[in-house]
């Protein structure tokens, strides 16, 4: 009777098919963590840059690579070192004695899938240098502006920032990740299920075996749908207010930007599209606000020798606010 | 410059004659004797004068207790008395009378309720959340904003007639939906809460039997409202009757 009632106003079929696709492709490595792959395909949706967070053996750089083979696009890996320079991610002007001039040799950021690896093992000076590339799709060396190409999306993992040897992000370069997918250990049942899957089978071979099933021309044309979404105008001020709370409430140091608004009413439009929607629901913009919002805030020291997280009191924040109906 | 040179030539040399003048001192050998000499002078105890002790205690000049003076104002007297109190409390154990124990109990736990009261009030001067201590809390600190509308006080008929009126068929749906609602919690199927979304709701029924259809109205409900799905005046026909229906099997 729905199809009836409500004729699809947006061809959804070919995202719909698409995200089909990309599931089986990370299923066929990663078991169960559904909550995170959603979440990967949301962001690479949503024209978002991620950041996955989780200790050492959680297949945080196994993702990554995951989601960028399933995209037939160009692909950089940078491993972040406590030594590593800001020329060595954005290139750098190296002498020509044949034209005897300087020559811009571009980094390994002029691609369109970059995994940052351990991105917090890096200082904050090496990390700076993402900072235009990632908001502004573009790179300034010597004078001269670089423009990235389309679709650029930066997949950065992370240990915890108490690991040894770790380093704390910049605020400034946490809000331009459009989530945090904390990957968390898996269930007695999936770890078997790993086990099964896995210890007979070579994951290099498996990793060689991915095949992409989206081009870049799809992903830009199926970022250009999602974008094109309905959200009600209550649904705004709803998100609005979620946001707005965060500088209001007194547990939070630092509250989230309005990059941060724009952020969760985009990625609710990803999830919108996913579950086969062109419009959001508040259930799309509560599924997306902790990954969103929880990197973007900061903890009052009180609450955070209470133990306290940030997802608890985006938590809290959520229940505060009524549900526009 | 020169009369610099000079007292600084004569400084080294006045110095070096010190040093100069300095020879090594060494001790001459001691006999190995030793001569014990004891007292045998006869020891007198003396004792106090009790009697004049008891007379100098009535002068006046020898009473060095502070004066209660009448000219004292009733704040400066109160902080006397507290002071005073103080100083007995603190006072050691053997000044305390008789052999029991509450005296030191009293004294000790004073001290611990002071102590407390003075770190209570330095908590709260610095701002300082004094919850830090109690453990963990998940406890939601806000109250809920006011609800602008409040299902229960809703006049639903009057509503939905007024928005057939005007044609708003979409209006007509929400507010079908939320009796529906209504309904459900006044029958207490489920825990209506501002903050429950519509997928909560469906939830809290999906186990229990009767209620199938609440998750097919909960997505008409979504794609006509959130969805902002124009309707006509059939299909909001069509609805109402199945909302009706659902409403029937409720009550």
């Amino acid at each position: 009777m729905e199809q009836e009632m409500f004729n699809q106003r947006t061809d959804l079929s070919q995202l719909n098919q698409a995200v089909a696709q990309i599931r089986q492709q990370l299923g066929k490595i990663i078991v169960g963590q559904t909550e995170t792959i959603d979440l990967l395909i949301a962001g690479l949706l949503a024209n978002g840059h991620l950041l996955l967070e989780g200790v050492p053996g959680v297949a945080k750089t196994l993702s990554a690579k995951l989601v960028a083979k399933s995209i037939a696009a160009t692909f950089s890996r940078i491993q972040f070192t406590p030594d590593l320079m800001p020329s060595d991610v954005l290139g750098t002007a190296v002498f020509s004695p044949k034209t005897a001039e300087f020559q811009f040799r571009q980094g390994p950021i002029f691609g369109n899938i970059i995994l940052v690896d351990e991105i917090n093992r890096a200082p904050a000076k090496t990390q700076s240098a993402l900072f235009e590339a990632m908001e502004e799709r573009q790179v300034t060396v010597d004078g001269h502006t670089y423009k990235l190409e389309e679709p650029f999306m930066v997949l950065a993992t992370q240990n915890p920032v108490e690991q040894e040897g770790t380093y704390r992000l910049p605020e400034a370069q946490l809000d331009r990740f459009l989530f945090k997918v904390e990957i968390k250990y898996p269930s007695l049942e999936e770890e078997i299920a790993i086990l099964e899957q896995q210890h007979q089978q070579d994951t290099r071979l498996q990793l060689a075996e991915v095949k992409p099933v989206l081009d870049v021309a799809q992903i830009l044309a199926l970022r250009a749908t999602i974008k094109s979404l309905f959200v009600e105008p209550k649904l705004l001020a709803y998100a609005a207010q979620i946001v707005h709370e965060t500088r209001q409430n007194k547990a939070l140091y630092l509250g989230a930007s309005p990059r941060a608004s724009l952020a969760l009413v985009n990625s609710a439009k990803a999830m919108a599209a996913m579950a086969g929607r062109d419009f959001v629901t508040p259930d799309d913009i509560i599924k997306v606000a902790v990954p969103v919002l929880a990197h973007r805030v900061m903890l009052s020291p009180e609450k955070e020798m209470e133990g306290l997280t940030t997802s608890d009191i985006i938590g809290q924040i959520i229940k505060k606010i009524e549900v526009p109906r | 410059m020169r009369l610099l040179l000079l007292v600084i030539v004569l400084f080294f040399s006045v110095n070096l004659q010190a040093q100069q003048a300095l020879k090594p001192v060494v001790a001459k050998p001691v006999k190995d004797t030793l001569v014990l000499k004891l007292d045998s002078s006869k020891t007198q105890i003396r004792k106090f004068d009790n009697q004049a002790i008891q007379k100098l205690k009535t002068e006046k000049e020898f009473q060095y207790g502070e004066e209660e003076s009448e000219r004292l104002s009733w704040w400066e007297r109160f902080w006397s008395a507290f002071w005073r109190w103080i100083g007995k409390l603190f006072a050691s154990d053997e000044q305390s009378s008789g052999s029991s124990i509450w005296p030191t109990i009293l004294k000790y736990g004073a001290m611990v309720v002071f102590v407390v009261l003075v770190t209570l009030a330095v908590f709260k001067l610095a701002g300082i959340d004094l919850k830090l201590f109690a453990g963990k809390s998940k406890s939601v600190e806000v109250p809920y904003d006011e609800s602008l509308e409040n299902i229960h006080e809703i006049s639903f008929d009057d509503e939905i007639e007024n928005a057939l009126q005007h044609h708003n068929y979409r209006l007509a749906v929400r507010l079908l939906y939320l009796r529906t609602l209504k309904i459900l919690s006044d029958r207490e199927i489920i825990d209506w809460q501002p903050n429950k979304t519509n997928l909560a709701y469906v939830r809290e029924v999906e186990n229990e039997k009767g209620y199938e259809q609440f998750p097919q109205l909960t997505y008409q409900f979504e794609y006509i409202w959130y969805g902002d799905f124009k309707i006509d005046k059939s299909t909001y026909d069509t609805l109402q009757e199945s909302f009706q229906q659902f409403n029937e099997t409720v009550k």
